[in-house]
């Protein structure tokens, strides 16, 4: 099945080519620029659903404020929940605003205190959730001083939580960037070894060339081409095989978890799905390795004919 | 005309050394006219192949001047040298054909490194390969040729770009005694149609009694000339 798809990829037409197209070192090369095409395309692609999650987590967490009102002597509670509902509505960029209910409080106590708790002779803190219309439009602070007419009430924005989650998801995509550009580095370092050996392996070739009168700049041309082929191919099959990848890990995810957890690890972690957005990045990791392939290949070729003439 | 344009190849005083060892090449002072042909031999050992990478550019002298087309090579650059050496053809003992190549494709390559398209070089390849009697096995590998015809088709390679002067270093060393005779009659052939100057080096000395033509002797890196 590879074979048939390689056969789809582009091929010099006219002449055979001078470099043979089988050698070892040039399936070796395949081989390694095909991991190494494929690290990069899954590292990248895990940057990518990071960096759509946070996304997404920074705007669903951005678009909502809660307030939140403890019982105080002397107030009645229901009075200050209208209070800081008309309040809310009343502040601009606010879309909505609806206290929960005694019902739906308790519920959110449930996993601390039990269930089967009557909590009706107990005061608890209640909850208005605001949601906003314009998180950049909406004047929170002048809802923060307005509050403050309400005793026992206070404004959560989840600042703090929006920062730590940003921070996590900054710090693994930088350390995913980091890790490609050891990818890369490490896919550099390859190339001019599999490169190194492919020459001497194909040594006869570049001295028949040299003696009928080939330039430095033909030769390295020739080789060039041979090995624009392999990162091509190299880089094709790798990205192939992380789509893949992902495909399966989204599959085995929705599979192997039950439903609620899933639900989880999806708010989390996304759903690994990459969108065509990330199929994209991953699809420029082709053309990325083949110019990777074919310009470390060059300049060491080149150098290695400087070096033997 | 000046005296140095009367000559093809010119040396004078030329000495060998590889590092610092011992000299290879002596002293050497002769030079070739245009359309000449000549045997170089002597003993193995003698310094023929170092005379022969002289003459092919790949090496430079270590004292004395050489001379080629007109041009002093130790004043040259790299690409000057380059597209000296496209007026040198070789023929190598072990033929140094590229196996995954067809025997038209080897003898394309000259043609293929100086930019020519297929369309244009394709009816004189096929013409030359009629004329060394490897038309019927063009599209045959290197690898299911005859030791001559594999000589056969390097020669033509060697000749396919038409090059001034033409090296062969020991080119019937690998065929029998009466193939090397007719590959020595096929050089001379070259030589007096299309005017090549040929420079043929050999230790066979009975193929040498078979054809009149000058002999350059290498013996402990001095050369004689025997017309």
């Amino acid at each position: 099945m590879i074979r048939q798809l390689l056969a789809l990829l582009p091929r010099r037409g006219g002449a055979a080519p001078i470099v043979p197209e089988r050698s070892v070192a040039g399936r070796t090369l395949l081989l390694l620029v095909t991991i190494m095409a494929f690290l990069s395309a899954v590292t990248l692609g895990g940057v990518v659903l990071v960096q759509k999650s946070a996304i997404a987590w920074s705007a669903d967490v951005g678009r909502e404020l809660t307030i939140q009102i403890r019982p105080a002597e002397g107030e009645v509670m229901e009075s200050n929940l209208r209070t800081a509902v008309s309040l809310a509505q009343s502040t601009p960029g606010v879309a909505s605003a609806r206290a929960l209910s005694i019902e739906e409080s308790q519920a959110l106590l449930e996993p601390w205190l039990g269930a089967g708790l009557d909590l009706s002779a107990i005061a608890i803190p209640r909850l208005v959730v605001v949601q906003l219309a314009d998180p950049a439009e909406a004047d929170v602070a002048q809802l923060q001083r307005n509050l403050g007419a309400i005793n026992g009430a206070s404004l959560d924005t989840h600042a703090a939580w929006r920062q730590q989650l940003n921070t996590m998801a900054g710090t693994v995509v930088l350390s995913g960037l980091l890790v490609l550009g050891l990818i890369g580095v490490a896919t550099v370092l390859a190339i001019i070894f599999a490169t190194r050996g492919a020459m001497a392996t194909n040594r006869e070739i570049v001295d028949v060339l040299h003696f009928i009168g080939a330039s430095n700049k033909f030769i390295a041309g020739e080789f060039q081409g041979r090995f624009l082929s392999i990162g091509l191919q190299g880089g094709f099959l790798g990205a192939l095989f992380a789509i893949l990848f992902f495909l399966l890990i989204g599959m085995a995810a929705g599979s192997v978890l039950p439903s609620e957890a899933t639900a989880q690890v999806g708010v989390l972690f996304g759903q690994f799905l990459l969108g065509w957005d990330g199929m994209a990045f991953i699809l420029a990791v082709v053309p990325v390795i083949a110019v990777l392939t074919a310009i470390t290949s060059r300049m060491t070729v080149r150098r290695y004919l400087s070096e033997a003439s | 005309m000046t005296r140095e344009h009367c000559f093809l190849i010119e040396f004078s005083d030329v000495g060998l050394r590889y590092g610092n060892g011992p000299e290879i090449l002596k002293d050497l002072t002769f030079s070739i006219e245009p359309g000449s042909f000549h045997f170089l031999t002597g003993p193995s050992g003698a310094g023929k192949t170092s005379l022969l990478r002289l003459l092919l550019l790949s090496n430079k002298p270590s004292r004395g001047k050489v001379t080629m087309f007109g041009e002093d090579v130790g004043n040259l650059d790299q690409d000057r040298l380059l597209q000296m050496r496209r007026h040198i053809g070789i023929v190598f003992q072990e033929f140094r054909l590229l196996d995954h190549l067809t025997t038209f494709e080897n003898v394309a390559l000259p043609l293929r490194v100086l930019g020519q398209p297929e369309s244009e070089y394709r009816p004189n390849v096929i013409e030359l390969l009629e004329w060394v009697g490897l038309g019927e096995r063009m599209h045959a590998l290197p690898t299911l040729l005859s030791g001559g015809e594999k000589q056969r088709a390097a020669i033509a390679r060697a000749v396919i770009a038409r090059p001034k002067v033409l090296l062969a270093d020991e080119p019937t060393g690998n065929v029998d005694p009466d193939l090397s005779s007719r590959l020595v009659h096929l050089f001379a052939e070259l030589n007096r149609t299309l005017g090549t100057t040929i420079i043929l080096a050999t230790h066979e000395l009975p193929l040498l009694d078979r054809f009149p033509y000058p002999r350059m002797v290498l013996n402990k890196g001095e050369l004689t000339i025997h017309d």
